[in-house]
């Protein structure tokens, strides 16, 4: 049970997050009323995901630097990335119908989320077109690299340009500085936490998996 | 720099000794260009010219760099580029990308606009915003064709690779050259136009940095 803390702590703010994200109180704010909540639930999660899609950065640098065995690292990283990037949209999509009345708007926000969605998934299907290991490990870890630049430009630089209707944006209402009250903050720093301890558990475990099939396989 | 511009020039030679390429892509562009004006009846409206341009270009773009690597997968060209450092093979394929895409860009401009007119109002701030186009793609794309040239046959692989690492530049690009054809503010645009460029440089950096370990086997 090594290395169990960690993993408690992390259920524990979920749990935490959710039980007191849904009963606890919030400002009553026009337009966004409750659907404020989400809040709790979709930006940790996009926060969870920047620092997995950092961590894949870092092991496709460290495989291209010359060691194929964090290829495995770089892989399960981008694979946990993905699927808190669909939760993400999905929570994001159910409070955009709530507010802006549309499930999908051409926001540059969106507009970033979508690409980088298409981005990763080329990743996965780029290294499933490629049958020898050490090649496999060499073109995922270029193509992961470029990936992720771009996608900093796009959700990070982008809509700084262009005018966005997410909040925090061009004006709109954002949930920092004045929406963010101090309820809210016990809830929403314990969630970031929490959702990264559990990106970085569902990680470590496919990682597990993949390591003894490739011992496997060898 | 000299062997960058040998391999600028082996290029076009080699290309040209295979000429039904560059004819094949102008078909491509026509029937694209005839395509969209005849699903598109009545004349287009500005926004729409814009946004049919960069489709087609962009897509005609992406057949173009795809064969950047295909001599190289013969195995007699791999031997002919032992003695070539990997970075000056990819500055001379971007290079040689540069300036085809570009032409590339001029002949889908006047294909384009010989069928569905020209409403641009400001051509030097176009060719501009042209020629910035064709440097970041050309990064991109050279730099994709090499990742897929080693990939093996995937004919979709070039396609969805290099598309979402376009969509930064094709997004601002398209913006800008709206602009440019309602009338260009040299000074309100600078802005964008430095930012085309900064992605532009940037995509060259890494294509530049990430190459030679894709080259190495």
């Amino acid at each position: 049970m090594k290395g169990i803390w960690w993993k408690a702590i992390g259920v524990a703010l979920v749990l935490y997050s959710i039980i007191q994200g849904l009963l606890g109180p919030v400002p009553a704010l026009d337009v966004l009323n409750e659907t404020i909540r989400v809040l709790y639930f979709h930006v940790p999660m996009w926060f969870s995901m920047i620092l997995m899609l950092l961590l894949s950065l870092i092991y496709s640098i460290k495989t291209l630097r010359g060691n194929l065995k964090w290829d495995i690292y770089a892989e399960q990283f981008a694979r946990t990335a993905f699927l808190l990037a669909l939760l993400g949209l999905t929570t994001g999509m159910v409070w955009a119908r709530f507010t802006w009345g549309a499930f999908w708007t051409n926001d540059p926000k969106l507009q970033g989320t979508a690409v980088t969605i298409l981005t990763y998934l080329a990743y996965f299907i780029l290294r499933n077109s490629v049958e020898d290991p050490h090649k496999r490990s060499r073109l995922a870890g270029v193509y992961n690299i470029f990936a992720f630049v771009m996608m900093i430009v796009f959700i990070g630089i982008l809509p700084r340009i262009t005018d966005s209707l997410h909040p925090g944006m061009g004006g709109n209402p954002g949930f920092n500085e004045y929406d963010l009250d101090d309820n809210m903050r016990r809830v929403f720093y314990p969630a970031v936490v929490g959702w990264m301890l559990m990106g970085l558990w569902i990680s470590s475990l496919s990682i597990r998996i993949q390591k003894l099939k490739y011992a496997q396989e060898n | 720099m000299k062997s960058i511009s040998k391999i600028v020039v082996l290029n076009f030679k080699l290309e040209w000794s295979e000429r039904r390429s560059y004819f094949s892509l102008l078909i491509y562009v026509l029937s694209t260009v005839y395509l969209s004006n005849l699903v598109f009846k009545e004349q287009l409206s500005v926004q729409s010219w814009n946004a049919f341009f960069w489709v087609i270009f962009l897509f005609a773009a992406v057949q173009a760099a795809y064969r950047s690597f295909s001599y190289e997968a013969d195995q007699r060209f791999l031997l002919y580029y032992g003695w070539l450092k990997p970075e000056h093979l990819i500055l001379g394929k971007i290079a040689y990308n540069f300036i085809y895409l570009w032409i590339l860009a001029l002949c889908t401009t006047a294909v384009f606009g010989f069928f569905a007119g020209f409403p641009i109002e400001d051509p030097w701030a176009f060719i501009t915003i042209l020629s910035l186009s064709a440097l970041g793609f050309s990064a991109i794309l050279t730099l994709v064709a090499g990742i897929s040239a080693k990939a093996g046959n995937n004919p979709a692989l070039p396609a969805i690779l290099s598309i979402p690492l376009l969509y930064p530049q094709i997004l601002t690009l398209s913006h800008l050259s709206e602009r440019s054809l309602t009338g260009f503010d040299w000074e309100i645009n600078a802005r964008l136009i430095l930012v085309i460029a900064l992605l532009a440089l940037v995509s060259l950096l890494l294509a530049f940095l990430l190459f030679p370990y894709l080259w190495r086997d």
